[in-house]
């Protein structure tokens, strides 16, 4: 006959239940706190990583490509192609670091659970990151018009690619958080509950990374 | 049989040693030694081999810190529950 698992072993002392709690002086030693086993991020924020892990490697074929006709070239950028606008980028850079900040202020906003606060700084993120776009199709079409396109040259065909690339993540980025403002309006997002949001800003911090490499590379070097 | 495909091979890799010029093993390394396009490459070459390190670094170091918040966030969270295991003394309960 099979041993109840409520019978009492032969070898351990009548010890009433009660006595088992712990308390001062006597009683058995308690448990160690059990820890539930909760994930310590959201899954979607590590796909984002995981996702923004391959968007490095597509820069990086793209960077590593530019480095070999940069490096190689006796002179760049090559005679008879227009000279690429520094300054008015240069401030453009500094508008999308901007964004960024608000970005992250937003994230904050949302932990502290200041709804108003956190509408106002997606809506000044949006707009920055609108404000880097205009400017840079201004700039664009100005270069196309002194001549520089992307068949014009090696030159023009990786500025192009590059910027190019770049700018279609910012604008992919600022589609992204326009649906999140939406979201956030209409009240989705909270203190415990903002993945959405989180990823958002995931996302909006390494195009907005990614942009001073390209920058120092392409502008500058 | 064995020897004579030892021997084929040795002569062959041999061969490729001394007429560089007919493996064309590397696309790059018949260039002289500061040609400007064996440099791209060897500047390409370095920052693609280094991307991948940094990238795969970069997620591993924000999965730690979050673990380590996450951690430190729980233990801050179980401090109440910490007080009723200090009750019990092994000194006063004789074991």
């Amino acid at each position: 006959m099979a041993k109840s698992s409520t019978a009492r072993r032969l070898d351990e002392p009548l010890v009433g239940v009660e006595q088992k709690q712990p308390a001062f002086g006597g009683g058995e030693p308690p448990a160690p706190p059990v820890r539930p086993n909760t994930p310590v991020g959201s899954n979607a924020a590590l796909a984002v990583a995981m996702f923004l892990g391959a968007e490095a490697m597509f820069f990086a074929g793209l960077i590593g490509a530019y480095i070999v006709f940069r490096v190689a070239a006796p002179i760049w950028p090559p005679p008879f192609q227009p000279r690429l606008p520094i300054g008015v980028t240069g401030v453009n850079t500094l508008i999308l670091l901007a964004s960024a900040v608000t970005m992250r202020w937003s994230l904050r906003a949302v932990r502290a659970n200041d709804r108003k606060q956190l509408i106002r700084l997606l809506a000044t993120t949006a707009a920055l990151g609108g404000i880097f776009l205009a400017i840079q199709g201004f700039e664009w079409i100005r270069l196309i018009r002194f001549g520089l396109t992307v068949s014009s040259s090696v030159y023009g065909g990786l500025f192009y690619t590059l910027i190019g690339f770049h700018g279609l993540h910012v604008l992919g980025a600022l589609i992204w958080l326009l649906t999140v403002f939406v979201l956030t309006q209409q009240g989705r997002f909270s203190k415990e509950r903002h993945v959405g949001l989180q990823t958002c800003c995931m996302y909006w911090t390494f195009v907005v990374g990614l942009w001073p490499v390209l920058y120092g590379l392409i502008y500058l070097y | 049989m064995k020897q004579r495909i030892l021997l084929g091979v040795l002569g062959i890799w041999t061969a490729c040693f001394h007429v560089p010029s007919i493996a064309h093993a590397c696309s790059v390394c018949l260039t002289g030694a500061n040609d400007p396009t064996a440099d791209a490459f060897n500047w390409s070459v370095l920052f693609l081999m280094a991307t991948p390190y940094t990238v795969v670094g970069s997620i591993a170091g924000w999965l730690f810190y979050t673990h380590r918040r996450s951690a430190a966030k729980q233990e801050k969270n179980e401090t109440a529950e910490g007080l009723v295991h200090l009750t019990w003394n092994p000194k006063e309960s004789g074991r």
